[in-house]
């Protein structure tokens, strides 16, 4: 390839780098894999929590959107409907793996509104003691803890910016599942952050 | 502070209305419910905080392979996709080539056999004489037999 179109690669905004690559350009899907992969992979460790799952999963997205590219359309960025295929694939793998009816005895008992009904409030500060890698970390650390369903729900809400309607939609559940796993997930996080934030100060 | 005394869809309301998910008749009883209730108004924070947080810090990840490697694979995968879809789209094989003319054939054939089959003489059985008397003769063995009431 000659210097100045690898340069142009480099430089070029996604929506070029797609355009490229909807022609059949490969380099400029590759270019676009370089740029995006440790989000899709985030999102998809963030998911699964297993590193080879993730790294499974997020190559799967970069294959189904190379043979899916021709239906961007553009209506949102690359990298928000590139996210979108790994956390479809994610839910794909862990309705096959049915992870989610194995935890089903903790999850009826969260569902059903128990313990987060007892939790105190806790007035989470973001700016408050850690740096800002460091609550990242804390962030992804206490994530880990909660359930698979739990956590499927949050990154849809919170990181994939869904509404109630379209993640019951997605998962397969109701919107009332939806919001009582949102409601605990965050409850807990909170608690969890604070916990963490004690055990730094003490 | 405790928020055990709401109800547990007054919680999800409360949560709902921080989303930005409630009608506007919902979303003023819980605006009322936050002015008036201390424990309603901190937990309104609480959800506020912790989804702002969760947002200003997505956990980061990174992919635990090289540029190189990780992108090899990619393609490994697109390339094996590809080949496999053109295997399902390709043509028959010269070789079985001949084959797809041997389908009208057999239809032919059969339709031959069909019509060479109803041309054989076979058994034939004569009413004579109204219901009065009946002839059963087979030419290929060679037999008629008639029943006469």
């Amino acid at each position: 390839m000659p210097a100045s179109l690898k340069n142009d690669y480099l430089s070029a905004p996604d929506d070029a780098l797609v355009g490229w690559a909807q022609k059949g350009d490969t380099e400029a899907f590759e270019q676009l894999v370089f740029r995006h992969r440790d989000k899709i992979y985030a999102r998809a460790m963030m998911m699964m929590r297993n590193e080879q799952e993730a790294l499974d999963l997020s190559q799967e997205a970069w294959v189904k959107s190379w043979q899916r590219l021709h239906q961007f359309q553009g209506d949102s960025s690359f990298a928000t409907w590139m996210t979108r295929i790994v956390i479809n694939l994610c839910l794909d793998q862990i309705r096959r793996q049915k992870k989610m009816r194995a935890e089903s005895f903790e999850q009826i008992e969260e569902d059903l509104g128990g313990v987060e009904r007892q939790m105190a409030v806790e007035h989470v500060n973001p700016t408050e003691g850690l740096e800002k890698d460091e609550l990242r970390k804390r962030i992804d650390e206490a994530m880990a803890k909660l359930t698979e369903a739990h956590r499927t729900v949050l990154v849809m809400h919170e990181f994939q910016g869904l509404e109630y309607k379209e993640i019951a939609k997605r998962v397969g559940i109701s919107i009332g599942t939806v919001m009582s796993r949102l409601f605990y997930a965050r409850r807990r996080m909170a608690s969890l952050l604070q916990g963490l934030r004690r055990e730094r100060s003490e | 502070m405790k928020a055990n005394f709401m109800s547990d869809r007054q919680l999800l309301e409360i949560m709902a209305y921080s989303d930005g998910e409630l009608d506007a008749p919902r979303r003023h009883a819980v605006e009322k419910l936050i002015a008036e209730d201390p424990a309603a108004a901190a937990l309104h924070q609480e959800l506020i905080a912790c989804a702002t947080v969760l947002r200003a810090h997505e956990p980061l990840g990174t992919v635990p392979e090289t540029r190189e490697f990780y992108w090899s694979q990619i393609q490994r995968r697109i390339d094996a996709a590809e080949k496999a879809s053109a295997r399902a789209k390709a043509p028959i094989a010269p070789v079985f080539g001949w084959l797809r003319w041997l389908a009208p054939a057999i239809g032919v054939a059969a339709v031959a056999l069909v019509v060479t089959y109803q041309q054989r003489p076979g058994p034939t059985i004569l009413a004579v004489g109204e219901a009065s008397s009946m002839t059963f003769t087979s030419e290929a063995d060679g037999v008629t037999i008639s029943w006469i009431n």
